[in-house]
């Protein structure tokens, strides 16, 4: 990825920027031209009073106007459908990037990461449309320039200095602009990450009657975001005002001048027209060039901002502590128990597994993703040569088995025991060799658990190496081989029920 | 399902337009002081664009009269200077305007999000929310700034035929024959272009909640290597909005079209009727002039007015989303007099005839039925049972958080009672405090988190409150102390101490009864006990309604509701249950089976222990 994010994007679609600026180029010659065509109408046609020359006109207008507005719409098809297309293609970087790795996110909340996924790789991919904008837009300074040197070179050069300078200076004026620009969005952004947690824990939040805090905060981070896009909003309106100023100055200074070689005889009426329509027309191409400048400032903004979660060489911090702890000696074929008699030394057995390549772990937090139990199920492709019956992982685990069964938001619509049953039939139907469960059992009544604690034995023996970590005496009495790890770094290994004898185990799977 | 049909039949309410436009107004004119400005200085920013065209045509009379140019050009420069002016100040002025607007419509739609009916909230899909609260918002946002631009072209349009008239009315009514030609596209073109929108925003919405939902699961998706497939559930997400924009888009190249056509036949009209006016000597070239130089700067408002219908049916579109959600019926703010008797302290409980069925009508499958429990002041009861029982559902109906279909759930005080669902939710929660299944840790520091629940409380006092739940120690051990950020991104807190800090936020809430259902489920096994004592901790003195998994923990209850099918089955003490041999003494078998050769619990001791004290 290279530093300058809206390059790439232009490179990917170099054939639709291409066409985009070839056809908007030719829109704005057209546009250009009307004042030619209104100067020599009210010259030739309305002036003389000639006739032939009234038709000629009209005639010469509506084509004109045809080629323009096909030319117009021609660009703004293929621009559009390559910004679609590209806003699509960041939106699925961005998206697989987090997926593959999800340490990308870093520091970033959920919220924030959700709004750089929708709204800044739609600004990011609007550069397209903005530089073909760009472009035209000083094509049609150029196609005026000539018309008004071929009138006079004195004020064809004038326009030409000028207006260079002029865009110039506005240009001189979006570094704060962008700052401002990129407050606004920053603090929308965090805004949203307000609003998108606090949903997130909405639940809990009514539990605890936190939503007038809640609401309180919102509305402080509201108002920052208000703050600041008041600001952006005094530094656009300097923006606007020069511009529209410097618009405005070269309509005046070029009537003023036109005016004056009319009286010395050195332009006709017709061209007087055509000059002072032509620095009016200018106001648009400038006002364009300014637009885009402007919004180039914010698609450069989300450029960036998509550019720090695709940019893969930046230093991250690991999810977990993996260190301290290296994953357990295993049989193939075993069903392992693992007590430990702290949390921290469960986390760093589990986290120690799940650096192992190829190793399952079903992370004790349940995550159930799609929109139905069938989606929830599906965790990609099976390791060849194994595959286990939907039904049967469904089965073992005592989880619900209508495949159409419809889950909202991670399954939160479902009971937390439900929810845990389904994500270890997920586990159970991904069939790895060597699969960890954490605390698989935990929001399971007594007697539903020993039905899963059985169902999970029957179903993992001989397909594979099972890793229970787990305090759960039902679970544990059905493994083949204990571990107790104590927080002392004391090991012992033996049945469940020899181990009983030892009183940190007896303390530790107690219940 | 079809690409432009994602399901939408628990989505949220989607406002009419007129309605969404009243409630635009209301919050605008919220502001009148802005509302003013913003409106004045686009008033004045439109007089100078008109006023341009009009005093150059006069300069092509003036030159070929051979007069000086002097006067016109001060005049010239000096409306050039005001009309430069009053744009920026038009710009600034609805740009706040639109800023405040839009502050005040997402806070109340954020506020009525979190104060939503949660049965409401939870078929439409926190997804759904979200992608209201920020990407309608920002579609909004952008779209007010365009609401300044469009306020600029109807005035400045408005304006110019005030410009013609004053030149000739037969060139003011060459003018008019524009309006037949943008009525005949914008009458093809609307009725296309609403539904079109309208699926696209619905796509986008889906959309979101893929992406949020990727987000959430990043790494359950990690675990499994399944990065592939989810990235393809986004992709295909993704996709359908990519369709959906390119539906509209075809739909309005054709309508951008039929603008130019407009503009076409409007400066042909111009110029034919100049011409023969001209020819009968009733008007000068410089009117003509000044007239097709109107026309040529009427091109931008024009277009702006037309192109914006696409702008404004989007924005439309996202405000009735927006609008949606704030016209959610609020519940009603309790009865002064009816909060007079609600009892705040020494409160028990008292349940009749509790029924309930998550869906109407007559072949509703109750999931809980006639229920009668009481739990008086001070004393806890234990609910166990199968899953699929009603467990939860009863903890959630005891603890307010939806209206039973049937019955009653009384707070009792030594001065009054009164029914649960006669009280606001505020007032609700100052007396029952409910933690249920899923625990989460809110984003900011480990104080924003915990002050959540009481914003004025001290350091010492939220100390307080995690010493009570045993959360001292590790709080104690981090090196920023309450200053630790943590949630998603931030400092990655076990289930056990997630669940640790809801009880601590209970705690420093301190509410005088509570509900606790699965409050141990997400600990895992190591940490299960602790978060047992914390919950412990936080039900000592108070009332108490426990839904207990580990039946340890129901043991230590006073007394026990086993609840089978919808029905509580047995009630009573651990020892009266056991010695009835009946449901409860079967669950305690099972559970103790494989534990029981060091069994802590010692049944005899802790219910009794417990009812003498």
């Amino acid at each position: 990825m290279s530093s300058r994010p809206v390059l790439d994007v232009l490179r990917r679609h170099r054939r639709a920027a291409a066409v985009g600026c070839g056809s908007s180029m030719l829109h704005q010659t057209c546009e250009a031209l009307v004042p030619v065509a209104i100067g020599l109408a009210v010259d030739r046609a309305v002036a003389t009073g000639d006739v032939r020359a009234i038709v000629v006109s009209v005639v010469a207008v509506l084509v004109l106007f045809a080629v323009l507005s096909s030319a117009g719409t021609f660009a703004f098809w293929v621009v559009d459908r390559a910004q679609f297309d590209e806003a699509h293609h960041l939106r699925t970087a961005v998206a697989r990037a987090v997926l593959r790795d999800p340490a990308v996110l870093r520091d970033r909340q959920v919220g924030d990461a959700l709004s750089v996924t929708t709204s800044d790789t739609r600004h990011t991919a609007e550069a397209l449309g903005l530089v073909s904008f760009l472009a035209s837009g000083c094509f049609g300074l150029l196609v005026a320039a000539v018309v008004l040197l071929r009138i006079d070179v004195a004020l064809g050069l004038g326009l030409l200095v000028a207006v260079p300078v002029l865009v110039l200076g506005l240009q001189a004026l979006t570094p704060r602009l962008e700052a401002r620009v990129h407050d606004r969005q920053r603090t929308a952004g965090l805004a949203a990450a307000v609003a998108a947690d606090l949903l997130a824990g909405l639940r809990p939040l009514r539990g605890f009657g936190g939503v007038p805090e809640a609401v309180r905060r919102y509305h402080l981070a509201s108002s920052v975001s208000r703050r600041a896009a008041v600001g952006a909003a005094g530094a656009t309106s300097v923006v606007v005002g020069v511009s529209t100023l410097a618009t405005g100055a070269v309509l005046v200074a070029t009537a003023a001048v036109a005016g004056g070689f009319v009286a010395r005889g050195r332009l006709d009426v017709g061209e007087f027209v055509t000059v002072v329509g032509m620095a009016s027309f200018l106001a648009d191409p400038v006002r364009n060039i300014s637009f885009c400048v402007q919004q180039l400032a914010v698609s450069r903004a989300s450029a960036r901002r998509v550019a720090d979660l695709l940019r893969p060489d930046s230093p991250r911090r690991p999810l977990g502590d993996t260190t301290g702890a290296a994953p357990l000696e295993t049989v193939a074929g075993e069903v392992l128990g693992v007590v430990t008699t702290d949390t921290a030394t469960a986390d760093a057995v589990t986290a120690a597994f799940a650096a192992v390549p190829g190793v399952l772990v079903e992370p004790a937090h349940t995550v159930l993703l799609g929109e139905t139990l069938a989606d929830a199920l599906a965790s990609g492709p099976v390791p060849a040569g194994r595959g286990v019956p939907l039904a049967d992982a469904l089965t073992a685990a005592a989880a619900p088995t209508d495949l159409d069964l419809p889950l909202a938001d991670g399954g939160t619509n479902v009971s937390g025991g439900q929810r845990q049953r389904i994500g270890l039939a997920r586990a159970l139907a991904a069939d790895r060799e060597l699969l960890v469960l954490r605390d698989p059992t935990t929001a399971l009544d007594a007697v539903t658990e020993d039905r899963v604690a059985a169902g999970v034995r029957a179903l993992r023996a001989g397909s594979g190496t099972t890793v229970l970590v787990t305090s759960s005496p039902l679970l544990l009495s059905r493994c083949d081989r204990v571990v107790l790890l104590a927080a002392d770094g004391r090991h012992a290994t033996g049945s469940h029920h020899d181990l009983l004898d030892d009183p940190d185990y007896a303390a530790a799977v107690a219940r | 399902m079809s690409p432009t049909s994602p399901p939408a039949s628990t989505a949220l309410p989607v406002a009419a337009g007129r309605r969404s436009a009243t409630v635009l107004w209301r919050t605008a004119a919220a502001h009148p002081t802005d509302l003013a400005r913003a409106l004045a200085t686009t008033l004045l920013s439109s007089a100078g664009t008109v006023a341009l065209p009009l005093l150059l045509g006069r300069a092509v009379d003036v030159v070929r009269a051979g007069d000086s140019l002097t006067p016109l050009v001060v005049q010239l420069s000096v409306v050039a200077l005001l009309t430069a002016l009053t744009t920026a100040l038009a710009r600034r002025d609805a740009e706040r305007l639109g800023a405040t607007v839009a502050a005040d419509l997402r806070e109340r739609v954020v506020e009525r999000s979190l104060r939503m009916d949660p049965r409401v909230l939870e078929r439409a899909g926190s997804g759904d929310v979200a992608s209201r609260v920020t990407e309608d918002v920002e579609l909004f946002t952008g779209s007010v700034q365009l609401g300044s631009n469009v306020l600029t072209a109807l005035v400045t349009v408005l304006l110019s035929a005030v410009g013609f008239l004053t030149l000739d009315w037969r060139l003011a009514l060459a003018f008019c024959v524009v309006f037949p030609v943008y009525a005949g596209s914008l009458r093809w073109y609307l009725p296309k272009a609403g539904p079109l929108y309208a699926t696209e925003r619905t796509v986008a919405s889906a959309r979101s909640q893929v992406v949020l939902q990727s987000l959430h699961g990043a790494s359950t998706v990690h675990a499994y290597g399944m990065a592939d497939l989810q990235g393809d559930r986004v992709a295909v997400a993704s996709e359908r909005t990519v369709g959906a924009s390119r539906a509209a888009l075809r739909t309005f190249a054709r309508f951008s079209m039929s603008m130019n056509g407009a503009e076409a036949v409007g400066l042909s009209a111009l110029l034919f009727t100049g011409f023969w006016l001209v020819r009968g000597d009733v008007v000068t070239v410089g009117a003509v002039t000044a007239a097709a130089l109107l026309f040529h700067r009427l091109f931008g408002p024009l277009g702006t007015l037309l192109l914006s219908f696409d702008e404004v049916s989007r924005a439309a579109a996202a405000l009735n989303r927006l609008v949606g959600v704030v016209d959610l019926p609020a519940g009603p703010a309790t009865d002064p007099e009816v909060l007079a008797r609600a009892p705040r302290r020494d409160v028990g409980l008292v349940v009749r005839g509790l029924r309930h069925s998550y869906s109407d009508g007559p072949d509703a499958v109750p999931v809980l039925r006639d229920v009668d429990l009481d739990v008086p002041a001070g004393t806890s009861l234990a609910v166990v049972g199968e899953s699929g029982a009603g467990k939860t559902t009863l903890a959630a109906l005891v603890g307010g958080v939806f209206p039973p279909s049937a019955g009653t759930v009384t707070l009792q005080g030594p001065d009054g009672a009164v029914d649960l669902t006669t009280l606001d939710a505020a007032d609700v929660r100052d007396r029952v405090g409910v933690i249920a299944q899923e625990s989460h840790v809110f984003t900011g520091t480990l104080r924003e988190d915990l002050t959540l629940a009481r914003p004025d409380a001290t350091d010492e006092q939220v100390h307080a409150a995690l010493a009570v739940v045993g959360a001292d120690d590790w709080v104690a051990a981090l090196p920023d102390g309450l200053d630790t950020r943590v949630g998603p991104g931030e400092l990655p807190l076990s289930p056990a101490r997630a669940q640790q800090l809801a009880l601590a936020r209970l705690v420093l809430r301190d509410p005088p009864v509570v509900v606790l259902d699965e409050a141990t489920a997400e600990a895992g096994s190591a940490g299960a006990r602790d978060l047992e004592q914390a919950a412990l901790a936080v039900v000592r003195g108070r009332t108490a309604l426990v839904v207990a998994h580990r039946l340890s923990q129901a043991a230590v209850c006073d007394r026990i509701a086993v609840v089978a099918q919808g029905r509580v089955e047995e009630l009573g003490t651990h020892d009266e249950l056991l010695a009835r041999r009946g449901r409860y003494a079967r669950l305690w078998d099972v559970w103790s089976q494989s534990a029981q050769p060091t069994l802590p619990a010692q049944p005899t001791q802790a219910p009794g222990a417990a009812a003498e004290s």
